[in-house]
């Protein structure tokens, strides 16, 4: 069992040290690629994942 | 097996059942008190050189030893030869158990005794001296030996209901004796008492293929039944190893935490405030100025905060985009906040204020693309201000305390199963559930009294 803990924890710190290194965090994003330079200019050409959505109209 | 011990073992000594006429062998000549012969199972005195007959008993073998009598087998470090045999019960619940014991004989050491349950072995040991009785935390007996404290298990009455070979004892079948068992798993100190006389033992417990392996066996040890009240726990539950490495990998992750808190570089990258105009024709979105993201792979906080909201909420989608790649990290945030009174109580719901985490961001040349809306789209034409801050490279302490529960997993699960073993071994006992457990019973039982 100690065997088994010992390389299961060197798993986790080993993860961990690679997470640290690399800059991963609990977060995410939707990756888009091959976003057009023309975007600089004219915003309105990139078309947001999450714009026009419904949203939470909050209050009592 | 020991050459050299082999050579002193001596013979067995061919004598004749008076009884049935049957031979037999003393294998222990001059340390058995008792012979039973293998034939008729009379009990005779083999103190006696005419073997007079203790008991007869007409009867034919019924039980058949897993060690066959005669076998050697060394364990301990010493070689035994197997003697006697005899087979014990106890009735519990109107529930006949019955276990099997061995005798052992070395001509140096005397006398000792495997015994069997459910093929759950025990090396046993006579014990010179008395242990110590008392009570323990859990108010159940206890018996102290050598400063070792063991838990009283189980208390019987035992009936011998088969004999076979030699004993250092008057051994007859029917014979009754008082059994008390005291635990410390893998050892067990076991009280015999007749109206004459109490004799302590001590036993470890012994895994079945060692026992084959000593003896010599034919074919594998039969897989043990349940669990035996001395059987060590498989996986342990108290402290040990495991938790000394959870210490040191716990310790490990601080240093990590630390190491990486240091190094962080925390750069504000963007630190803007803008004005949303909710009414009005013309594009709504817009791109910041490019910025640069320094170093390798590292995380990115974006917050989003709007500090004079007022019932009402903004919803900001960003898309961080490489200048070189066209690569694009497309994600929102919604900041709201309400507030009012209900029955003369002042409310306030939700935040300002939010932030994301963007995870893994090559270094690069960037800019962010804003689209903001509100509720202001459809109902009020009011302008709301918002400030976006990007900070490359923050430190993210989440991860540790992730891996802390990460590294306790396999330990609560040793623990629980620990807890099921010792809730199965206590099963047997005259108890039924472990002392903690017994407690804990006892707290809540006393506690509904209360409620009563």
């Amino acid at each position: 069992m100690s065997k088994f803990y010992m390389i299961y924890s060197s798993l986790v710190a080993g993860g961990l040290f690679y997470s640290g290194l690399t800059g991963w965090s609990y977060g995410s994003y939707d990756e888009v690629k091959g976003v057009p330079k023309s975007v600089r200019d004219n915003p309105g050409a990139y078309r947001s994942h999450y714009a026009g959505s419904a949203r939470y109209f909050g209050g009592k | 097996m020991n050459p050299g011990v082999r050579k002193i073992v001596p013979k067995p000594k061919a004598l004749n059942c008076p009884n049935c006429g049957s031979a037999i062998e003393l294998r222990a000549m001059g340390a058995a008190t008792t012979v039973v012969c293998s034939y008729c199972s009379s009990t005779l005195d083999a103190a006696n050189p005419q073997l007079v007959i203790l008991q007869k008993w007409q009867s034919q073998m019924t039980v058949q030893p897993l060690i066959p009598l005669g076998s050697r087998g060394n364990l301990f470090g010493a070689v035994w030869e197997a003697i006697g045999f005899q087979q014990r019960g106890i009735t519990v619940d109107g529930t006949d158990y019955f276990w099997r014991e061995y005798v052992l004989f070395n001509p140096f050491k005397g006398f000792r005794y495997l015994s069997e349950y459910e093929n759950h072995w025990s090396f046993v040991t006579p014990l010179p001296s008395i242990p110590v009785p008392g009570v323990n935390n859990y108010n159940r007996p206890t018996m102290t030996l050598d400063g070792v404290v063991y838990n009283h298990f189980q208390s019987a009455q035992a009936t011998t209901s088969f004999v076979i070979g030699e004993f250092p004892w008057q051994v007859r079948v029917g014979e009754v004796v008082g059994t008390a068992d005291y635990v410390l798993p893998p050892r067990m100190l076991s009280a015999e008492t007749t109206v004459n006389e109490v004799n302590w033992s001590r036993g470890e417990y012994v895994e079945g293929a060692a026992i084959w392996a000593a003896f010599q066996l034919p074919n594998a040890a039969p897989a043990a039944n349940g669990v035996y009240s001395s059987q060590p726990a498989p996986v342990e539950n108290r402290p040990g190893r495991p938790w000394k490495l959870f210490l040191i990998f716990a310790a490990l992750l601080m240093g990590m935490m630390i190491f990486f808190s240091a190094r962080a570089r925390q750069e504000t990258v963007l630190d803007q405030t803008y004005t949303y105009q909710p009414v009005g024709a013309g594009e709504k979105s817009f791109v910041t100025p490019p910025f640069e993201l320094r170093g390798d792979s590292a995380n990115l906080q974006v917050d989003v905060t709007g500090a004079e909201l007022q019932n009402e909420w903004a919803f900001i989608s960003m898309a961080l985009i490489n200048e070189q790649t066209g690569e694009a990290f497309d994600f929102g945030r919604q900041i709201s906040f309400y507030s009012g009174t209900d029955g003369g109580e002042s409310w306030t719901e939700d935040n300002r204020s939010d932030s994301a985490t963007l995870p893994s961001i090559p270094g690069g040349r960037y800019y962010l693309r804003i689209e903001p809306e509100s509720e202001s789209n459809y109902v009020k034409p009011t302008p709301i201000k918002y400030n976006v801050k990007l900070v490359r490279d923050v430190p993210f302490y989440l991860r540790y305390f992730v891996g802390l529960l990460l590294l306790l997993v396999p330990l609560v699960f040793m623990g629980r199963k620990g807890a099921n073993f010792e809730a199965l071994r206590w099963t047997e006992s005259d108890y039924g559930v472990p002392p903690a457990a017994a407690v804990w019973k006892s707290d809540n039982s006393s506690g509904d009294d209360d409620d009563e």
